[in-house]
């Protein structure tokens, strides 16, 4: 084959390829090639086959967007929607009002509860565990840390009186405070991570 | 100009006409594949082929791989990769039981069903 006829299949192959995104990988490999193996099939039959021949060949085979779509439809896959507003919502959720205090993660709130891919249960999740996402662990760390940095930070220089004065004054506190601490840090993520799971599911299943 | 407006048309009669009959005969083309098979193997350019050879069947031969694909999984069909005297290998399908016996219960609802909407259909032509 000549290179313009090579680049027609291959440019044919590349968006069928593209096309079948929604399918599974062995799905789409196995008709990718078989297709592939079908115009191979037929430009063997011709000595020399030109430009004006593989065009024919693909139109016979048709549109690789129709070809996906009848894939789509056999095996009852819904075509995916782009998840971009989604993934901004969770991002907004977890760290907008981080980034721009309280309406941040506000935004955040409405997007999720306009939005059709979460259901009732998981949008009260989203909104209610934990309101304003990281923020408030994130605001409480920053308190703690600038109120108590003598204690938080180690002076071994300064000798034992103070570092055993400010442990024993506070030390059962601060391990129950570090506890919770994490809790409100790991709590958002894991309804982070929940959404993002519930977001895949949203699309039916293959039959 | 009044040709390329006679073959669009054609191609309109043939193609589009109406959403619910294109179903029926993508719900047809998956019998029509396995009859195809019933008295022999064949690979799938030979396959495509033959369905594409008879008018009004197929439109597009790209879409009959997902067909066979799904056929495949649904176990109508199995396939196997045989050597070929020219070329790569081919995957050559066949029948399974449950293609057969899915088979020849379409024959018999669809000889059912042909007779029945002949009798309206047809009769209505007629009168």
């Amino acid at each position: 084959m000549r290179p313009t006829t090579e680049r027609l299949v291959d440019d044919y192959l590349k968006q069928l390829d593209s096309e079948l995104a929604d399918l599974s990988r062995l799905r789409r490999q196995e008709i990718v090639e078989e297709i592939s193996q079908h115009i191979a099939e037929a430009l063997a039959a011709s000595p020399s086959p030109d430009e004006v021949e593989v065009r024919t060949l693909l139109e016979r085979l048709g549109d690789p967007a129709e070809i996906a779509g009848e894939a789509r439809e056999r095996f009852g896959v819904q075509p995916r929607k782009s998840r971009v507003l989604e993934i901004a919502t969770l991002l907004l959720l977890l760290v907008g009002g981080v980034v721009l205090p309280v309406i941040g993660w506000l935004i955040g709130v409405v997007l999720l509860w306009v939005s059709d891919a979460w259901d009732s249960r998981d949008k009260l999740i989203g909104t209610l565990v934990v309101p304003g996402g990281l923020l408030l662990p994130l605001a409480l760390l920053t308190i703690v840390t600038s109120a108590g940095g003598g204690c938080s930070t180690p002076v071994p220089t300064t000798g034992a009186p103070e570092a055993a004065a400010c442990g024993s004054g506070s030390g059962g506190i601060n391990v129950l405070g570090l506890i919770a601490m994490t809790l409100l840090l790991i709590v958002p993520l894991v309804t982070t991570a929940y959404l993002a799971r519930r977001l895949r599911r949203s699309a039916p299943p293959a039959l | 100009m009044t040709y390329g407006a006679f073959t669009g048309t054609l191609r309109h009669m043939v193609a589009v006409q109406d959403p619910l009959l294109s179903q029926m005969r993508r719900g047809t083309l998956q019998y029509c594949v396995l009859a195809l098979l019933a008295k022999e193997e064949r690979y799938g350019f030979d396959l495509v082929r033959g369905l594409a050879e008879v008018d009004g069947m197929v439109t597009s031969e790209g879409t009959i791989y997902p067909l066979l694909s799904r056929l495949r999984r649904d176990g109508l069909v199995e396939s196997s990769w045989q050597e070929s005297t020219a070329g790569p290998p081919r995957r050559y399908y066949r029948l399974t039981d449950a293609g057969r016996t899915a088979l020849e219960g379409f024959r018999l609802e669809w000889r059912r069903f042909r007779d029945a909407v002949d009798h309206f259909v047809e009769r209505s032509a007629r009168s």
